[in-house]
C-alpha cells in the first residue's frame, strides 16, 4: 500500500499567515499525481509535508496504514527530488547516490548493486567517479533522480525538477520522469510545477491550488481531477483560467432562461448564446460569466446561430496556428486560436462560433454550473 | 559607466604608486630585520642602519638555535595546534546551530558571543591569571590554550555562522531524507562544506596567537613553558639588548609564516577571500 492521504490539512507560517487550508486529498496506489498551482499557493509546502520536512501542521497525513506526522523523513519511505537537485558538492555521483543506503548500513555489495543499477537506468553509468560540478544541468538532475531510486521509496517526491533546464531538455527529461513513472509502477509520485504543460503531459491526477484570498475563502484545493477533467470541466472561474494558454475567454453575460438545451443568455454585446448547463437555480437577469476557450473558436462566413462577431484588432501567425485578437465586448481581447493564418487581418470584421458543448457558464460567485 | 580620461590616467598612476609605497612600508622594516640579523653587535652600532652587513655571518643563527629557541617554537607549535584545532571545532559546531537550528535566544546568544569581539583582553588578565593559578595550570602550555580558544571564539563563531548561512537549505533536507541527524548532517555535510570558511579563521587564528605575546607573558614564568613571542627577553638584559639576537629570533619566529604563505599562497587569499565574501 502506498496511497497518500491527508486529512483536514492546515498550516500557517507564524499566526497570521495561513498558507495550506482544508486540505483533504486521496493519492492512491502507483498514481503520479501533480500539484500545480500559482507562485505561493503552498504547493511545495504541501509536498514538504508529505516529506517530513515541515512540521508544526494540523490534521493527519498518512502514506498506506501508517500515520506519518512523528515519523522522520527518512523513515517514511520517501524521496525526494529538489529543484536545485540538492547534490552533495563534495562527494562524487557515486558517493551521493550511495550516501542514504550508507546511512541506512546496507550492506556494500548492495550498495554497489542499486548504485549500478540506477546508473544504468539513467544512462550515467560513466559519470560515477565525477563530482557534481562537473556535470551539466541535465547530468545533475538525473544523479538526482539516481540518489532517489537507489532508495527503493514507496514515493517519489519531486519539487519543481525541470524549472532549472533550459527549454529543449526539460521536455526530454519530463520524457524520461514518465518512463521513470512506468519503470517503478508500485510507487506512488507527487510532482509540484507551476507549469501546466508538465502537469497535463504527466499527471494521471492534477490537485490545482488556490492562493491568497481564493485560499482563504474557499481552501487550497481548487479542483481535483484528471488533467482533461479539469480542462474540459473546470470547478470554477479560477481553475478555467488557469489551465490552458492563453487563457480561457471570460465574457460577461446575463442569464435569460433555462430551456430543455440549457441556460440561455445574453452577452453585453447583445449576442444570445446557449450554453448545456443546469440554470434553474438562477433568476432570470442574474449577472453570469461565458467562458469558451480560444481553440474552440472557429471562424464561420456569414450570420449564424451561436456565434460573436468582433473587430480583428491583432493576428499574431505561429505558422501551424495564429491568435486571433478581436476587441470589443470584454475587458480583455477576446482569443481565436485558428489554424494556419487565420484569413483575416487588423481591422476585419470577422465571425466565430462558439460551440454550445464548449462553452462554460459560471455563475456570480465564479462557481460553474453543471452541464446537462 | 564609462570613466573620464583624466580618471583613467590618474587611476593607471595612482594604484601602481600606492602599491608600491605599500610594498615598502611593509618590506622594509622585515629587509631592516633580516640585515641587521647577519650584524655582530658590534657592527650593528657602528654601521649605518641601512647598510649591507659586512660578511654573511650565522653566528646570531647559531647562538639563537643553541640556546631554548627550539624548545619556544616547540611550546609555539604544540600550543597553536591544539588551538586552533579546537577554535575550528567549537567555533564550527557552534555556528552550525545558531546557522541552522531553531531555539529560543538564537539570535540573542549569537549576539552576546559576537559582542565578545568588542572585550579587550587586557581587562581579562588578572580574573584569567588567578583563575590559571587556581586551576593549577600556571606556568604550563595548557594555561594558555584555554584562553587563546576563548578569545579567538567570537570572531570565528560569526565568520562560520554567516558562512554556513550560505549553505542551501536543500543539501541539509536532503541529508535529513537520506537519514541523517543533526551530528550526522554537521560532520558529513556542513564540515566538509566550510572548508574556505575554516581555513580563513584557522589562518587567521593561527597568525594571531603564533604572534600572541600578553598571556604568555602573564601565564607562563619559565623557560621549558613559554612561547616564541617570549623568546627575545633572553636577549634583553635590564641595561642592555642584543638587537641582532632579537631580530635573529624575530626573523626564525616569522619564518614559519613566511614559508606556509610563499607555499599556500594561493589557497590563504582564497580562503581569505571566501571568508570576507560569504561574512
Amino acid at each position: 500500500m502506498t496511497s497518500i492521504t491527508l486529512s483536514g490539512v492546515n498550516k500557517s507560517f507564524g499566526a497570521n499567515f495561513p498558507v495550506i487550508r482544508d486540505v483533504d486529498l486521496t493519492i492512491e496506489d502507483g498514481e503520479f499525481c501533480v500539484f500545480l498551482g500559482p507562485s505561493g499557493c503552498g504547493k511545495s509546502t504541501l509536498l514538504r509535508m508529505v516529506a517530513g520536512l515541515e512540521t508544526g501542521y494540523s490534521g493527519q497525513i498518512r502514506i498506506g496504514d501508517r500515520v506519518v506526522d512523528k515519523v522522520e523523513p527518512a523513515d517514511r519511505q520517501v524521496a525526494m527530488v529538489f529543484q536545485n537537485y540538492a547534490l552533495y558538492p563534495h562527494m562524487s555521483v557515486y558517493d551521493n547516490m550511495a550516501f542514504g543506503l550508507r546511512q541506512a548500513k546496507t550492506a556494500k555489495d548492495e550498495i554497489d548493486r542499486r548504485v549500478k543499477d540506477a546508473a544504468r537506468i539513467l544512462q550515467i553509468e560513466p559519470l560515477l567517479e565525477r563530482m557534481p560540478r562537473a556535470l551539466s544541468g541535465g547530468q545533475r538532475q538525473r544523479v538526482a533522480i539516481g540518489r532517489a531510486i537507489v532508495r527503493q521509496p514507496k514515493v517519489f517526491l519531486f519539487d519543481e525538477p525541470l524549472s532549472n533546464l533550459d527549454a529543449a531538455l526539460r521536455v526530454h527529461m519530463r520524457s524520461e520522469i514518465a518512463t521513470l513513472h512506468r519503470n517503478f509502477p508500485a510507487a506512488s509520485m507527487i510532482y509540484v510545477t507551476h507549469d501546466q504543460t508538465e502537469a497535463m503531459a504527466l499527471a494521471d491526477k492534477i490537485v490545482l491550488l488556490h492562493a491568497g484570498k481564493d485560499m482563504l475563502k474557499h481552501g487550497s484545493i481548487a479542483q481535483v481531477g484528471k488533467p482533461l477533467d479539469l480542462y474540459h470541466r473546470p470547478r470554477n472561474l479560477f481553475v478555467a483560467g488557469f489551465l490552458g494558454s492563453p487563457t480561457m475567454n471570460f465574457l460577461e453575460a446575463t442569464f435569460v432562461a433555462q430551456e430543455p438545451v440549457g441556460a440561455r443568455v445574453v452577452l453585453k454585446s447583445g449576442e444570445e448564446l446557449t450554453v448545456p448547463v443546469d440554470g434553474s437555480t438562477l433568476a432570470a437577469g442574474a449577472p453570469v460569466t461565458l467562458g469558451v476557450r480560444p481553440e474552440h473558436l472557429s471562424p464561420v462566413v456569414g450570420p449564424a446561430p451561436q456565434t460573436l462577431t468582433r473587430k480583428v484588432s491583432a493576428v499574431e501567425h505561429f505558422g501551424e496556428y495564429s491568435f486571433v485578437y478581436l476587441e470589443g465586448g470584454t475587458s480583455a481581447p477576446l482569443i481565436a486560436k485558428v489554424p494556419g493564418d487565420g484569413g483575416v487581418k487588423a481591422g476585419d470584421s470577422a465571425t466565430y462560433a462558439a460551440p454550445a458543448d464548449c462553452c462554460h457558464l459560471f455563475d456570480a460567485d465564479g462557481i460553474a454550473l453543471n452541464h446537462i | 559607466m564609462a570613466s573620464s580620461p583624466v580618471a583613467r590616467v590618474t587611476g593607471r598612476v595612482a594604484v601602481p604608486v600606492l602599491g608600491l609605497f605599500w610594498l615598502a612600508v611593509t618590506t622594509v622594516p622585515f629587509l631592516f630585520m633580516v640585515m641587521t640579523s647577519f650584524k655582530s653587535q658590534q657592527e650593528s652600532f657602528s654601521s649605518s642602519v641601512w647598510a649591507l652587513p659586512e660578511a654573511l655571518d650565522f653566528v646570531n643563527y647559531e647562538s639563537v638555535l643553541n640556546g631554548p629557541f627550539l624548545t619556544y617554537f616547540k611550546n609555539s607549535v604544540m600550543v597553536v595546534v591544539i588551538s586552533v584545532v579546537l577554535i575550528m571545532l567549537i567555533s564550527a559546531m557552534a555556528a552550525f546551530a545558531f546557522a541552522r537550528m531553531r531555539f529560543r535566544f538564537n539570535e540573542a546568544l549569537f549576539g552576546l558571543i559576537v559582542a565578545g569581539m568588542i572585550v579587550p583582553i587586557h581587562i581579562t588578565l588578572v580574573p584569567i591569571y588567578l583563575m590559571t593559578r587556581q586551576m593549577g595550570l600556571y606556568d604550563s602550555q595548557f594555561a594558555l590554550i584555554g584562553p587563546y580558544v576563548a578569545t579567538s571564539l567570537p570572531i570565528s563563531v560569526f565568520i562560520l555562522t554567516e558562512f554556513m548561512r550560505q549553505i542551501p537549505k536543500e543539501l541539509e533536507e536532503a541529508a535529513r531524507l537520506d537519514g541523517c541527524g543533526p551530528f550526522a548532517i554537521f560532520f558529513k555535510v556542513f564540515l566538509p562544506l566550510s572548508g574556505p570558511g575554516l581555513s580563513t579563521i584557522a589562518i587567521y587564528n593561527g597568525i594571531m596567537l603564533w604572534n600572541e605575546f600578553i598571556f604568555a607573558y602573564v601565564l607562563t614564568s619559565s623557560t621549558g613553558t613559554r612561547t616564541l613571542p617570549l623568546a627575545i627577553w633572553d636577549y634583553q638584559g635590564q641595561y642592555t639588548s642584543n638587537i641582532p639576537a632579537i631580530l635573529t629570533v624575530v626573523t626564525l619566529t616569522s619564518l614559519p609564516l613566511v614559508v606556509a604563505y610563499a607555499f599556500g599562497q594561493e589557497k590563504i587569499v582564497k580562503g581569505m577571500m571566501a571568508g570576507s565574501l560569504k561574512g
